[in-house]
């Protein structure tokens, strides 16, 4: 992916080389007209100062010597036309363009000059008449229609940007309004998106549309949450009723030790249903907010407490545990769901440490980490996901990182997991 | 001793009072809100079990009720919600304990007996069999007057096992009990065997009966 750019600068580019061939194309263009209109003024001019020339010799109604010797004058002293005596007149006018040096001019100049050779008659003698007038230099045409054009061209780029940054803040607010409610849109957060009217069409109708596809996801998900809580809840009481009746069935006087151990058995796997069910019960209760977290909690505290009650079981694996605990981090939530953080990650490690490994406990102002020693990588990707054991080992609910993950969640942390010198590294960073 | 159990699942409701009639306890069944306001106003009772969530009205004014009548009826809550604000509402309101839905007979069997020592023995709580004593307040054991230490687990499995005697104790249900907090612990069954094994230790060194059988292998039982 090339470097972004938005919309409009897209089309100003697309405009602007557009615009720079129109304008480029505009300039031959506008040189040829106006040379062609020169031309045409000149050769109509000439064709005037002819006629005034011939009226002129006639009116004076001199002698014929006077008359050549006028002419001779006239000849010198108006070099750019002559007067030259003819036998017979020319079939027809001509014109032409020729360039050459100014005689006016005392510096070695070239110019342009158009010419028109044509027929008078004075004294009903016949005479060649040339006539050259100054044109403008075509190199100098050219230049000049060039600097105009480019005026042009600079005065339409500037306008294109600055309409295109009006128009972009203005005409494309609307959309930008509706871009940023999205990209602070969470779906778990049950708050709706309110999209700003709009009289643009398009952005209307994008707003109809997202809005009825955000009204679908959201029913959707809380149909879905509340499906999960629901059943749970349901769940508890035939659990509930199981439990008791294998209770009873245990107390029984007349029970085999076969029929003992199935009903251990029927009891292990109830205990743990209801432990998966409780799990997507909390799950399903931090998902729908139903925790306040705003009190004061002091973390350490927190820590010490679940280590103090697990001592047992780091004692029954051989674990060695090393903490690095400050007392003194205070952090904004919910004791209930801290408390049930800090133990599955405990636990967690506990569970997964081989015995006679080691397990180590931190907590500062940044972060809390629990690190165990370990063989193997993990794949982070499926380690937080709902029921993907990690080990053979399946005995846990398979929702317990799961829970702190939606608890970090909720608390506006972050928890990660890595994998360094032997070592799997939890981190919830506040 | 009288157990009103105001719950209206039939089925738990059956259990419980099979369970508890095998002690000495005298049970009695409320299903709705209407049944069980009838019977706190009339009798007395030596345990509540209080179902929150009844089909005809909130089991938390029925506790209400008992605490504006002054009633001394030992009241535990067992409500399927494990919501955190219910069951601090429910003991603000001066319920006793607190138990969620599912949980063994056991445990609740063990909570009714130590709720029921408290509000009778306020003073001096002391359980004695034979050579063994146990005082729940100061929460120490003495075999033959001499002191043993134990540890909070130790003394809780304890009194776990005195809160159902001569009830076969499961491995698993005695896991479930002892992990309390850390419930996602309770696979392992050999923390058992090890505080169980401790506790036997430390009574019969300081010359107390066996009264921990081992049943069907891996079951207990305490015989009294």
């Amino acid at each position: 992916m090339g470097r972004m750019k938005n919309l409009l600068q897209k089309s100003l580019k697309q405009l602007t080389i557009f615009a720079f061939i129109v304008f480029a194309l505009s300039i031959p263009s506008y040189f040829l007209l106006v040379d062609w209109i020169w031309l045409k003024e000149l050769d109509e001019n000439n064709h005037l100062i002819a006629e005034r020339i011939e009226n002129e010799f006639n009116e004076q109604s001199i002698s014929d010597e006077k008359l050549a010797e006028n002419i001779k004058f006239w000849n010198d002293i108006q070099p750019v036309s002559k007067i030259e005596y003819a036998e017979q007149p020319l079939p027809e006018n001509t014109k032409y363009t020729i360039r050459r040096q100014n005689p006016y001019s005392k510096d070695e100049a070239i110019d342009r000059f158009r010419g028109l050779k044509t027929n008078i008659k004075i004294n009903n003698q016949n005479y060649i008449l040339t006539i050259e007038t100054n044109v403008e230099e075509t190199a100098e045409t050219v230049a000049y229609i060039a600097m105009v054009t480019l005026v042009f061209f600079l005065i339409l780029v500037v306008g294109f940007w600055i309409l295109n940054r009006r128009l972009s803040k203005k005409l494309w607010q609307p959309f930008q309004d509706t871009l940023q409610k999205l990209k602070s849109f969470q779906l778990n957060s049950q708050k709706q998106i309110n999209f700003q009217e709009t009289d643009t069409i398009e952005f209307a109708e994008l707003n109809a549309t997202l809005d009825k596809l955000l009204q679908h996801s959201i029913s959707t998900y809380k149909n879905q949450k509340e499906f999960t809580e629901n059943a749970s809840h349901e769940l508890q009481t035939p659990l509930a009723v199981l439990k008791n009746k294998v209770d009873i069935l245990l107390q029984s006087d007349d029970l085999t030790e076969r029929q003992y151990h199935i009903a251990e058995e029927m009891n292990k796997a109830l205990i743990r249903s209801t432990r998966i069910n409780k799990n997507l019960l909390l799950l399903a209760k931090i998902e729908n907010s139903q925790f306040d977290s705003s009190e004061l909690i002091g973390f350490g505290t927190l820590v010490v407490q679940s280590m103090d009650g697990l001592q047992a079981h780091f004692k029954e694996k051989n674990i060695s545990v090393g903490s690095d605990i400050s007392s003194d981090v205070e952090v904004k939530g919910n004791s209930g769901l801290i408390e049930v953080l800090i133990n599955n990650l405990i636990i967690n490690a506990i569970r997964h440490t081989l015995p006679g490994g080691a397990i180590s406990v931190m907590l500062s102002t940044s972060g809390f980490e629990v690190r165990n020693s370990g063989e193997q990588v993990l794949n982070p990707d499926l380690l937080f996901k709902r029921f993907s054991r990690m080990s053979a080992n399946n005995s846990g609910s398979g929702l317990g990182l799961s829970i702190v993950q939606e608890i970090c969640k909720l608390h506006g942390w972050q928890v990660t997991y890595s994998f360094e010198n032997n070592e799997h590294i939890f981190r919830v960073t506040f | 001793m009288k157990v009103l159990i105001i719950e209206d699942e039939k089925e738990l409701a059956k259990s419980i009072v099979e369970y508890l009639s095998e002690e000495k306890y005298l049970c009695e069944v409320a299903s709705t809100f209407t049944e069980a306001m009838n019977k706190i106003e009339v009798f007395n009772y030596d345990c509540i079990l209080l179902d929150i969530t009844l089909p005809d009205g909130n089991g938390l004014k029925i506790l209400e009720e008992l605490k504006n009548e002054n009633k001394q009826d030992g009241v535990i809550i067992i409500s399927a919600k494990n919501s955190v604000d219910d069951k601090i509402k429910g003991l603000q309101l001066g319920a006793d304990d607190y138990l969620t839905k599912p949980f063994h007979l056991s445990e609740l069997t063990a909570r009714i007996y130590s709720l029921i020592r408290r509000k009778h023995f306020n003073n001096s709580n002391i359980i004695k069999q034979d050579e063994l004593e146990i005082d729940l307040l100061a929460k120490t054991v003495s075999v033959n007057n001499e002191l043993i230490t134990l540890t909070k687990k130790e003394f809780d499995l304890l009194i776990y096992f005195i809160g159902n005697k001569n009830r076969v104790l499961s491995k698993s249900t005695l896991a479930e009990h002892l992990s309390g907090d850390f419930a996602d612990m309770l696979d392992n069954h050999d923390f058992v065997y090890a505080h169980v094994k401790n506790l036997k230790k430390k009574l019969s060194d300081a010359g107390c009966e066996q009264y921990i059988k081992t049943v069907y292998g891996t079951g207990y039982k305490w015989e009294g």
